[in-house]
């Protein structure tokens, strides 16, 4: 089930999905959608990547944070590679 | 023969004006969510503008009004379904509250079995699981073959005396495969089991016939046939329906609430009152008998060949290309309009869902689609998940063209 990832987001204050996509992110340079989605079932991120296995609502809260220029995503081989916009 | 202009059909629907990106948009999506004709959106636009009231309890005119239009709706759906009678139709939010509303209120002897299947909507197999959990019943789970079909002979070994009740996807949301319902249903009877039919995506694409298929219960999501979200409907036969238990109670599911020796005894109701406790969602029924009025207009059958054209033509193109795994029959008849794939140059559905939506403006879904267990029977994870289109009444040739193409533009771009 997809929630929407801004419902507990303000502008200043981040979705849990789209904290979780934060914090995996910064562990590299850039991941796969796959990548993210298999690290969120990791134990070191189960504090915080709690949503459903299917992975659509973490999507939809990293797309959120494309839009808002936190991250940056680009399509290529073997499908998106999604990476934290660096200052 | 009947003649449908289907770009009438098309104009019909406001969102499918929408260009987003300067692109118009393809809508793909609709066995998770259809779209709303004007006829439905007016419909429960006069509602709200000419008699907002409540219905069954108040006497002025706008109560009469919305009595009658509330009462008037549920015999639409009846007539849509071919129930025998208005009373045997229940409004419910959707499938997913149906099918529990049989879950928890259905009398099921200790120590009996429910069957039902590896292909279910979680919504189709939770409510049982809890309630075995709850009350010691066994689950007998029926597995599908890979390409969602099944073989009849698992049904009869699954299916024995100390079976209570099958509940068993009518078609599917992944592989679009409709089962042999008629058939399970007859095993089940003969068996002295009961079936549930979860008609969440046959009843929207299909002509549904409840007393043809002689099932004891069937759930349907009105927001998957062109009606309001936050609709559904609980089909039971009365007999059943009479004797269940309560589901919720409160306010208008009552006839009288005594009061004697400090205590408080309540009378209920006969269905369909009996599970419809409070105010009720007056615009949405209203919405759904104007949703199947829309549909019944067009024909159920007529609208079965034309997604089964698209689909074919989908499937045709969908078969001839390279990296494209689809999940679900060849058999065309046995198919819902709508098809599940994989994509072996991209590591996630979620990808193709993406892609498709950024690039192209073409809706589809992506993910497990609430269906895990037969995911993890192909051995797809949900984090991998398949990409899902489905096709609707109003989608035309250009869709499929369009999705196709966007297709092939991301296979390229990802090899």
């Amino acid at each position: 089930m997809v929630r929407p990832s801004g419902a507990a987001a303000t502008m200043s204050n981040l979705s849990r999905n789209a904290e979780c996509v934060l914090r995996i992110l910064k562990t590299a340079d850039s991941l796969t959608t796959s990548e993210i989605l298999e690290l969120a079932k990791q134990e070191q991120f189960a504090d915080i990547c709690t949503d459903c296995a299917g992975g659509d609502a973490f999507i939809a809260a990293a797309n959120e944070l494309v839009e808002r220029g936190l991250i940056s995503k680009k399509f290529g081989k073997g499908g998106y590679r999604w990476s934290i916009v660096r200052e | 023969m009947k003649l449908t202009d289907w770009k009438r059909v098309r104009d019909d629907f406001p969102a499918l004006r929408r260009r987003i990106n300067g692109k118009p948009v393809v809508y793909l999506d609709s066995a998770c969510m259809a779209l709303k004709p004007r006829q439905v959106i007016d419909a429960m636009n006069v509602y709200y503008e000419q008699y907002p009231a409540c219905g069954g309890r108040s006497i002025h005119t706008f109560g009469k009004e919305v009595s009658e239009a509330y009462a008037l709706a549920r015999e639409k759906m009846a007539r849509f379904i071919n129930a025998s009678r208005a009373e045997e139709c229940i409004w419910t939010r959707n499938a997913t509250e149906a099918i529990n509303i049989v879950a928890r209120s259905l009398k099921i002897p200790k120590g009996s079995k429910i069957v039902t299947t590896s292909l279910e909507h979680h919504s189709g197999s939770l409510p049982f699981v809890e309630r075995a959990h709850r009350d010691g019943l066994r689950i007998e789970v029926v597995e599908a073959r890979p390409d969602g079909t099944f073989d009849i002979e698992d049904w009869k070994a699954a299916i024995d005396s100390t079976t209570s009740l099958v509940s068993v996807v009518h078609s599917s949301n992944v592989t679009g495969t409709v089962v042999s319902l008629r058939e399970i249903v007859e095993i089940a009877h003969d068996r002295g089991a009961l079936v549930l039919s979860d008609d969440a995506q046959y009843a929207p694409h299909h002509p549904l016939d409840v007393q043809a298929f002689d099932v004891d219960f069937s759930a349907l999501s009105v927001h998957k046939m062109c009606g309001p979200s936050g609709m559904g409907l609980l089909y039971g036969k009365l007999e059943h329906l009479e004797s269940m238990d309560m589901f919720l109670t409160g306010g208008d599911t009552v006839a009288d609430v005594r009061f004697e020796d400090g205590r408080i005894i309540p009378e209920y109701l006969p269905p369909p009152e009996k599970f419809e406790a409070g105010l009720q969602n007056y615009a949405g029924a209203i919405g759904a008998g104007a949703a199947a009025d829309y549909l019944s207009s067009i024909g159920m059958k007529e609208i079965e060949k034309r997604e089964r054209s698209l689909l074919s033509r989908a499937l045709d193109a969908l078969k001839n290309m390279n990296h494209v795994h689809i999940l679900g029959t060849d058999d065309i008849r046995l198919r819902t309009g709508l098809v599940a794939f994989t994509i072996d140059t991209v590591g996630s559905a979620h990808d193709v869902a993406t892609f498709l939506n950024d690039e192209y403006a073409v809706m589809v879904r992506s993910g497990a689609h609430c269906a895990n267990p037969f995911h993890y029977q192909r051995g797809i994870p949900p984090s991998k998940g398949t990409a899902r289109a489905s096709f609707y009444l109003y989608n035309n040739e250009h869709d499929v063209d369009t999705f196709l193409e966007a297709l092939r533009a991301l296979i390229e771009a990802s090899s």
